[in-house]
């Protein structure tokens, strides 16, 4: 019923790499399950969307690649999630280093209440990537570059990150997650909170980071799925539906949940 | 107990208008109340409310001003022996008049020949004045309770607005309800203002505020009226500045760091435990820690120090040796770490509510990104909330300066301007309490000095708290 | 590309694994802080109560007396009953019943009435007092045994302590001990203390009249803090247009709740005392001034349950037709009435231990019974706490303690009530 499809169109052919394989997950929140037996394989250097109906569990599949499942009291994880062949869940790994190596995006920006600066320094700082000033100095305006905001924020760094707009929050955030050279790049809903030029900006942002890494986002616009990922997975009430290539999900679906759903019958 | 009486046969009788006036409305229109602009009961409460109010106020008047109204007559007009008296005597005099009338106990003072009988016929008048009051409040309360209702009762006709005119009284109870805050302040600083102006004719501010000597009671003899050196309020001020401090390093490092605990750390069972337990410290009532501080706390202290002294005595550090062998219950440490443990609670409760008001957001945007929970809330949620906690903090210093009872009992009397936390010291509020305690004249700037420290603390914890709410406020504003 | 990627990768790693241990290590000990922070917090509060506890439980043990006395018809003139000296015929009873002869100055006597309460003879003067009849014959009286030798039974005063420094000499320690092997004294709960008065002699002091006098007060304050609290908030939260003038009142309650407590004390000296000639020390004046300290809070609590009564219960009630006026108090004010009654409740057990502002108005002062009337001169439970710590009698001090317990079991009470009401009526919505 899971339909694997690795080959893609777009513009840089993803490798065969799987750069994420999760095999059997279920989540419980309490005595609630929220994932039923989802097994995904992400590949390397592309973007990889998830779509579904509110609720249907795509966030809570995000977390358990970064391990964030664990910050929530009652949260129960079940299943392999590898991470260039390891198990992000194994005791020897510790969620410190996962989340190093993963970083994330968030549906609303929400950048410290500190300055540019200090935001896009805080992981660097904290896990000791730069040691020296001009170190620090360097990576923050090669994150802010990479993230598209440099040219806008360069004589403001001092400056309180909360009083950018909308988009360039976002942009902020996406620049201090990659302050640290994650390996993957987690993006839940980034753009809902943003105006179509926003979005269009992130977009182009998200093209041009993946040569460089693993991203996986999820979505709530079909458009912005078929705009931006190379591989689409679907889910419904907890369960992955659907998966392959975007070109073959957008237009080829195997599943007729899928069809209502990209047709808009449902969700 | 007449006024008991009559307010109760008033209530009675508007009740009864109540039924009456409903009777008629319902009448007016053959029993069918859709004929009426208002619900039946509002044309009675309309009745009731004019029989009642204007009457009950004339009562409680007569009960609440009576005795000063029969005052004022007895005293206009003197007999000639009583005219010869001083003013102080005189005040004796009628004061002894009124209770002799009312058969309660005179005062020890010996009257005699003219003035015995003057005595007798003011007696004779009190009473007489005071009959006259009570009945003439009652008759004019008939009166008024018979004229609201032959104002009210023609009033009801079917298109009569009852219920506006019903709303619009109960409107003008809310209205006086919630003035009765602003007049409590309005109260607060009135008073403290004209009392510590009296104090500052004898007085002058500057001595009072910059001066370095307390000793009030050596200003009682009249001819020291103006001998102000003893009203310098410094030392009161240091000590109630050193003990404040020894509080907040108790509170200001347990309170906050519970907060975080139980904000950021414990499991929901124990946040459910412990909470509730904060609680109970924080309802212990003060003149409890009071009552600890005195007498668990205090010598605890002072045989501490005593024996580490009994150690050092004889040794190099004889001299400290000696002085902490001396040491007495009443220092500075005792009452103001009592005062700390008392505003642990405080602290930690509004600091909880603070932090918990930082967005969930943010700790999961610092945690996705490696971030350690105390790196969480040491390098987000902590500088986030630091304005909030700042001002949970200066609310703590408010009341650790107004905190009475603690230091009333643990603190000592002596006015030292000094910072030695061994050391006795006194503060402001300890003052207060001691000048206006104890039987004396209302009027010796002994007591009003007492006015004069009350608008201090008034106006420094106010400052404190204006500046704090405005803070919280504001902070509130950001995450909401 | 493939391979310079991997290898940042491994530098990332290898980076972040470098200071794990220390962070890890700083995260330990942060919630260690944490922990211990919580954990001197609530022993503060074990050892604030468990001495609370250990210094006051004793007081609820009462040593009494009994003894029959002859009266005897030589020593009572029955014209002047009051003129009798019963003290003495107790004691020189219970010294014939110790089997001691007493010298010709009273010597003895007179140290037998040192550890036994005048109380006894008050109470035979008492009853001698109400029937004359009888005189010459043997009446049995029960009575406390002055503070000093409970205090010795208790174990506070000691035989080992020199005898020079204590109140009681041997020889009284020995007719303690005998009074109590023979049966004449008899331990049991002390219910003295919570239906008598406050005394000058320790063994006669209670807490009745504080009792009674901070429920009069508490019910002054009550009647006048919760309407004027409840409706002032409901006007400000139902009725009220935001505008400047409701902005100042609700600046000014907000300060007025940190306002210091004494500083009420001071307003009602200057005001209720010295200009509208409220008696001193009365449960009215208590009221009055509690009333004003307690409004904020009242207003407080009950604008926060009013602002939890969804709007749509109003949007309901209005949509029927009801007016304003009728809505809230139909439906709005019912439904945030347990929200109010909580936040009211609350607002008064902490009137219940407030002390300083009392201090101010005169209610310091030695009151030996219940209060008379609203009007009267009153004492209440934490300002007898005051008086008594402040007495030099060591058995005062148990007694302080035995008084803390009474007021803390009725802060426990009412706080009860407001967490059951709180938990009964939870969100009904
Ligand atoms: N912290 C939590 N506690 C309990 N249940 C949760 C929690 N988080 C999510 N759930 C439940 O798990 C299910 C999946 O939630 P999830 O957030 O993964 O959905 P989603 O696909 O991201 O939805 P959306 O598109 O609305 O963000 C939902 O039914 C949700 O109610
Ligand atoms: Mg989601």
């Amino acid at each position: 019923m899971i339909h694997q499809s690795d080959e893609g169109p777009g513009p840089a052919t993803p490798g065969d790499a799987i750069k994420i394989r999760a095999r059997g997950i279920n989540v419980f929140y309490g005595a609630k399950q929220a994932l039923f037996d989802v097994s995904l394989d992400v590949p390397e250097k592309s973007v990889t969307a998830l779509i579904g109906p509110s609720g249907c569990g795509k966030s809570t599949f995000l977390r358990c690649i970064n391990r964030m499942n664990d910050t929530i009291a009652g949260t129960r994880v079940e299943g392999r999630v590898e991470l260039d062949g390891e198990d992000v869940n194994d005791r020897s790994i510790d969620p410190v280093v996962l989340r190093a190596r993963v970083g994330m995006v968030f549906q609303k920006p929400n950048p410290f209440p500190k300055t540019i600066y200090e935001n896009v320094a805080y992981g660097p700082r904290i896990h000791g990537i730069a040691t020296t000033k001009p170190e620090l100095d360097a990576i923050v305006e090669k994150s802010l570059k990479r993230a598209g905001l440099w040219s806008e924020v360069a004589d403001r760094l001092q400056q309180p990150g909360t009083g950018l707009s909308g988009g360039q929050q976002q942009r902020l955030v996406i620049a201090r997650a990659i302050a640290v050279s994650p390996e993957v790049i987690l993006m839940d809903e980034p753009c809902s909170a943003l105006d179509p030029i926003a979005t269009a900006r992130i977009e182009e942002l998200i093209d041009e980071l993946r040569n460089q890494y693993c991203i996986v986002i999820v979505t709530h616009s079909m458009a912005q799925a078929a705009r931006v990922s190379q591989k689409t997975a679907f889910f419904h009430m907890g369960k992955l539906v659907e998966a392959g290539a975007t070109g073959d999900i957008f237009t080829n679906p195997r599943d007729g949940r899928t069809q209502d759903y990209i047709t808009g019958r449902f969700g | 107990m007449l006024t008991w009486v009559a307010l109760l046969a008033l209530a009675l009788f508007s009740g009864a208008t109540f039924f009456a006036a409903r009777r008629k409305a319902l009448a007016s229109v053959g029993g069918r109340p859709v004929g009426l602009h208002s619900l039946p009961g509002y044309y009675g409460g309309y009745v009731a409310i004019w029989v009642a109010i204007p009457a009950a106020l004339v009562l409680l008047a007569a009960a609440g001003f009576g005795g000063r109204l029969e005052a004022g007559l007895l005293r206009a007009t003197p007999a000639p022996s009583v005219q010869a008296l001083d003013a102080q005597q005189r005040d004796v005099f009628f004061d002894d008049a009124v209770s002799l009338s009312e058969g309660r106990q005179a005062s020890e003072s010996v009257y005699e020949g003219a003035l015995k009988s003057a005595l007798d016929s003011a007696v004779a008048r009190a009473r007489h004045l005071k009959s006259q009051i009570t009945y003439g409040a009652l008759a004019s309360a008939l009166a008024l309770a018979c004229a609201g209702a032959g104002f009210a009762f023609p009033r009801i006709r079917p298109d009569f607005r009852a219920r506006n005119r019903v709303e619009g009284w109960i409107a003008g109870l809310f209205i006086l309800c919630s003035v009765t805050a602003v007049l409590t302040t309005v109260g607060i600083v009135g008073s403290l203002i004209w009392e510590s102006w009296r104090f500052f004719q004898s007085v002058s501010p500057i001595d009072f505020l910059f001066g370095m000597d307390w000793d009030p009671q050596i200003a009682m003899r009249a001819d020291q009226y103006a001998s102000s050196g003893a009203f310098g309020a410094v030392p009161l001020f240091i000590g109630t500045f050193l003990i404040m401090i020894i509080a907040m390093l108790v509170a200001a490092p347990v309170g906050l760091f519970s907060a975080i605990y139980l904000s950021e750390y414990a499991s929901p069972l124990a946040r459910a435990v412990v909470k509730p337990l904060l609680e109970i410290l924080a309802g212990v009532p003060t003149v409890v820690y009071g009552f600890f501080a005195a007498l668990t706390v205090g010598p605890l202290f002072r045989e501490f120090f005593n024996g580490i002294g009994a150690l050092l005595i004889g040794g190099g550090l004889d001299g400290l040796g000696q002085y902490l062998s001396q040491v007495q219950n009443q220092m500075a440490l005792v009452a103001g770490a009592v005062m700390g443990v008392m505003l642990i609670p405080f602290v930690s409760s509004l600091s909880d509510d603070i932090i918990n008001a930082v967005p969930q957001s943010l700790r999961d945007g610092s945690l996705a990104m490696g971030a350690t929970r105390s790196e969480t809330v040491k390098k987000v949620v902590l500088p986030a909330a630091l304005p909030g906690i700042m001002a949970a903090l200066l609310l703590a210093v408010s009341r650790a300066v107004g905190e009475t009872m603690i230091v009333t009992m643990a603190a000592g009397l002596q006015a030292k301007a000094t910072i030695n936390p061994l050391d006795t010291v006194t503060t402001v509020t300890v003052q207060i309490v001691t000048l206006l305690t104890g039987d004396q004249e209302f009027d010796s700037p002994k007591t009003l000095a007492a006015f004069g420290l009350g608008l201090t603390l008034f106006a420094v914890t106010l400052t404190l708290n204006i500046i704090a709410l405005r803070i919280v406020q504001k902070y509130r504003e950001q995450y909401d | 590309m493939t391979e310079t990627s991997l290898s940042a990768a491994q530098t990332l790693r290898k980076t972040v694994e470098a200071r794990l241990k220390v962070r890890h290590a700083q995260e330990t000990r942060f919630r260690a802080y944490g922990l211990v922070a919580i954990f001197i917090a609530l022993s503060f509060l074990a050892v604030l109560l468990g001495r609370i506890v250990t210094q006051g439980y004793s007081t609820f043990v009462e040593y009494s007396l009994t003894v029959p006395v002859y009266i005897d018809p030589a020593r009572v003139d029955p014209a002047d009953i009051s003129g009798a000296n019963f003290d003495l015929m107790i004691a020189d009873q219970v010294l014939a019943r110790l089997g001691i002869k007493d010298d010709d100055f009273g010597t003895q006597s007179s140290k037998v009435m040192d550890i036994l309460s005048n109380d006894l003879g008050f109470q035979l003067l008492e009853k001698v007092k109400a029937s004359p009849a009888l005189i010459g014959k043997t009446v049995t009286v029960t009575g406390p045994v002055r503070a000093d030798g409970a205090l010795y039974y208790k174990g506070e005063i000691k035989r080992s302590t020199p005898e020079d420094e204590r109140k009681l000499d041997n020889a009284q320690l020995g007719w303690l001990d005998r009074m109590k092997a023979t049966g004449m004294v008899s331990s049991g709960f002390n219910s003295g203390f919570l239906t008598r008065s406050d005394s000058t002699e320790p063994e006669q002091a209670g807490v009745w009249g504080a009792i009674v006098g901070s429920t009069m007060m508490l019910l002054v304050t009550a009647l006048l803090a919760v309407p004027i609290g409840v409706l002032a908030a409901t006007y400000l939260e139902e009725f009220a247009a935001r505008n400047r003038w409701t902005d100042i009142i609700e600046v000014n309650i907000n300060n007025l709740a940190a306002v210091p407590s004494i500083v009420y004390g001071l307003l009602g000296l200057a005001v209720f005392i010295n200009w509208l000639h409220v008696p001193r020390s009365s449960p009215l004046l208590g009221g009055l001034v509690l009333a004003l300290m307690a409004l904020p809070t009242v207003i407080i609590a009950t604008r926060s349950a009013l602002k939890a009564v969804p709007p749509s219960i109003r949007e309901a009630a209005l949509g029927v037709g009801a007016s304003k006026t009728q809505t809230v108090f139909h439906h709005v004010l019912p439904l945030a009435m347990p929200g109010v009654m909580t936040g009211a409740i609350l607002s008064m057990a902490h009137a219940l231990g407030e002390t300083a502002p009392l201090l101010m108005i005169g209610m310091v002062s030695f009151v030996p019974g219940v209060p008379e009337g609203f009007t009267g001169a009153a004492t209440v439970l934490p300002v007898q706490v005051f008086i008594w710590e402040n007495a030099s009698e060591r058995a005062f001090h148990e007694r302080t303690a035995g008084a803390i317990m009474v007021l803390l079991v009725f802060m426990i009470v009412m706080n009860l009530a407001a967490i059951l009401l709180r938990r009964r009526f939870e969100r009904r919505w």
